[in-house]
């Protein structure tokens, strides 16, 4: 029981969780900007900088509970010069990029899920999944 | 949470995306027209995108909507045709106000958008996939 209890109450494995969510919110803002692509004056939804930083710190703190309690969330970007003249600060080749990279992490994040409940599996049942 | 996340805002901008689409092909099928059922000649379309607050995808989430689609008023080229049956006295023919090159621009530009939309749905469904085979 133990050891069922603290793969999943495990510093990692909540990151994990929480990078998760994180990616998926990144999606649905990306998913936003690329649909108003074409929209006079719109400006691009990116991840809170500040949102950023604290999940990085907590991350680097170690402590499960402090990374459970970051909430994502976005914040609207107008940092990001207009190159066009009706103010839409979006930018479709470098959106798609970020697009590709996010699923590409996500990738990552469900390997690594995965491999926990496959460690756990193989303890349990003896076999290797 | 979505399983396919934001799929309402990318369904609104491949809607809005096909909207501008129709409407050019309009423009490009009436390059010609000298009399529309209003009596005089076609007048180009013009589409206008405003984003809409999506509350179901998250804060900030927007969607995009065509908010408008105006006529374009700008007087068009006039021609010496006294062929023409539409010519007037003078012979002179009104052309249509629709300049082919710039609807061909404003196409790929709508085609690229609905490219880009249609990326994320595919990524999407990626995500949702790779979480729904987590443990496996």
């Amino acid at each position: 029981m133990e050891m069922v209890a603290s793969l999943f109450s495990s510093d990692n494995y909540t990151a994990v969780k929480k990078m998760m969510d994180v990616s998926a919110l990144r999606h649905a803002s990306i998913a936003s900007n690329l649909a108003n692509v074409s929209t006079p004056g719109y400006k691009r939804v990116d991840m809170s900088r500040s949102f950023e930083d604290e999940l990085r710190a907590s991350i680097k703190s170690r402590n499960a509970d402090e990374i459970a309690e970051a909430s994502p969330r976005t914040e609207v970007d107008t940092l990001t010069p207009s190159t066009r003249a009706d103010g839409n600060n979006v930018q479709i080749d470098s959106e798609l990029l970020g697009l590709t990279k996010n699923t590409m992490n996500f990738n990552v994040l469900t390997d690594f899920a995965s491999g926990s409940l496959k460690q756990l599996r193989h303890a349990i049942t003896g076999r290797p999944a | 949470m979505n399983v396919i996340s934001a799929s309402s805002i990318t369904g609104s901008a491949l809607d809005a995306e096909k909207m501008r689409v129709d409407i050019v092909s309009q423009n490009i099928a009436n390059a010609n027209t000298t009399k529309g059922i209003d009596g005089k000649p076609y007048q180009r379309r013009i589409v206008a995108f405003e984003s809409l607050l999506d509350a179901a995808a998250g804060p900030n989430m927007q969607g995009v909507r065509l908010s408008e689609i105006k006529r374009d008023e700008t007087p068009g080229e006039i021609i010496n045709n006294p062929q023409h049956p539409h010519a007037d006295d003078d012979g002179n023919v009104t052309m249509p106000n629709v300049n082919i090159p710039f609807e061909m621009v404003d196409m790929v530009t709508a085609t690229r958008s609905y490219e880009a939309n249609l990326a994320v749905v595919r990524n999407a469904r990626q995500l949702a996939t790779q979480a729904l085979s987590i443990g496996r």
